[in-house]
């Protein structure tokens, strides 16, 4: 597969061309680092702010959303030490999270001194939910450049528990570990709207409704009765994307908190267990990782070598992917249909989840 | 009459203008091509952008044009496709010179 000789992003990737030297128009592109630098300050000032104003007086300033994983516990660590935030984390336990994973938020959390939340959904719908995100078409396929299908299921249960907690708990900022490349630089924040984005998301809660019923809202809507209650939604707020920093400077900079760096994951996740198979499906059905365009921008920021990159791209334990195939009961010609619509009754053993 | 063809004319410029800049941008952000994109239908419907989307392209029209977009204004009414996004653009936007801006 030819790949940017700058950075990783492959020639499957959307709308890439490479030059002569074998460079991709990404990385060419002279105005996107100006562009993002001052998107970059701009929002460390509306940041800073809001911070300044809404700090206290409260039982928590802001929910962090913590994975477990490096990036979001650099965050939660950033959010307490060097922004003085009360903070109350919340992990989602999906299923799949790593033992080490796990055992890392307990000494985190313990060592930052902050309350804490796991919130475990039904382990029979999540692998269901998993099987008809990663077999079934649920997100247009343009919108899936920068994360898998599974993922984005994930993400989405984690986004609303996260706003239902700062609802009920009047807590005005809900922070998140994503970097620069997983979300573009117009989005480091901005002021949640449910409403409106709930209507943007029907057509996918209804694909998914329509496979696994009304379980969905239960962990991907907000009851009318809670939105009664709110005064005003939460700002988000993604942290990680205002700091200048290494991969190995984040890790130097949480071992003192007990964070010691998973084995039992793939190269591009430090948490989750079922990230290798969501990578091998979207690879599957569109010829590039949901982590070029990540890692390719960190690449280009100089935070991360291409041999780095590469390294972690490569590293996707075939047991890991064995083993959620197992657990999600899915086969691999299930998976070559992928892509298109796949009937109910030819996706077996779905009520044996 | 002769001035009231005068408005339309500025109007239709400007929002010609902030037309082809979104697409442009909408391009750009979102890896699609222009053929891509339904002027009339929305960018959520067709598969453009998802709901995160709808915040960049929010943050995209504070950053360029002379106003701050609210919660209040972020609907379907506004943001509902292409055409309704430069018709909310050419209300609000302060530096519109256009005789006919609201």
């Amino acid at each position: 597969m030819k790949r940017c000789s700058k950075c990783i992003l492959s020639e499957n990737f959307p709308k890439i061309k490479f030059d002569d030297n074998g460079v991709c128009n990404f990385c060419n592109d002279k105005m996107f680092f100006s562009t993002e630098k001052k998107q970059i300050q701009e929002a460390e000032i509306a940041i800073n702010k809001m911070f300044d104003e809404a700090r206290g007086g409260r039982e928590y300033d802001a929910i962090v959303c913590y994975s477990g994983g490096k990036d979001s516990t650099y965050t939660l660590k950033l959010a307490v030490e060097k922004y003085k935030l009360k903070i109350l984390s919340f992990t989602l336990d999906n299923g799949f999270i790593s033992p080490v994973a796990f055992r890392n938020i307990e000494k985190v959390v313990s060592k930052l001194g902050v309350d804490h939340v796991t919130y475990r959904p039904s382990y029979k719908f999540m692998k269901k939910l998993f099987r008809v995100s990663s077999t079934f078409s649920i997100y247009n396929s343009k919108t899936l450049t920068r994360i898998s299908a599974n993922c984005n299921s994930c993400i989405s249960i984690v986004n609303i528990t996260a706003l239902k907690y700062a609802i009920e708990k009047k807590v005005p900022f809900i922070l998140a570990g994503f970097t620069l490349g997983q979300i573009p630089a117009n989005t480091i924040y901005y002021k949640n709207n449910y409403e409106f984005f709930k209507e943007s998301r029907q057509v996918v809660l209804n694909k998914l409704k329509n496979e696994l019923g009304d379980d969905v809202s239960r962990y991907m809507e907000i009851d009318g009765s809670l939105l009664e209650e709110k005064k005003a939604y939460p700002h988000n707020i993604n942290l990680l994307c205002l700091e200048d920093i290494t991969e190995e400077e984040i890790i130097e900079r949480i071992k003192p908190l007990g964070w010691v760096q998973p084995k039992d994951v793939d190269g591009c996740s430090t948490n989750c267990q079922i990230n290798s198979f969501n990578n091998y499906v979207h690879v599957k059905k569109f010829g590039y990782s949901p982590y070029e365009l990540e890692l390719s921008h960190l690449i280009r920021k100089g935070l991360l070598t291409r041999d780095e990159a590469l390294n972690k791209l490569n590293d996707q334990p075939q047991d890991q992917i064995d083993h959620a195939m197992k657990e999600l009961k899915i086969s691999k010609e299930s998976l070559l249909e992928s892509g298109s619509i796949v009937t109910k009754a030819s996706v077996n053993g779905m009520d044996k989840l | 009459m002769k001035t009231n063809m005068n408005t339309m004319n500025v109007e239709t410029i400007y929002k010609q203008k902030v037309q082809t800049q979104l697409l442009e941008f909408l391009c750009r952000q979102f890896l699609v091509e222009e053929q891509d994109i339904e002027l009339n239908e929305s960018l959520v419907d067709t598969g453009i952008i998802d709901s995160m989307g709808l915040i960049e392209i929010a943050s995209y029209i504070e950053t360029n044009y002379a106003f701050t977009v609210t919660e209040e204004m972020m609907n379907r009414a506004n943001f509902g496709s292409v055409i309704k996004i430069v018709d909310f653009i050419n209300k609000h936007d302060a530096s519109n010179g256009s005789p006919t801006k609201k």
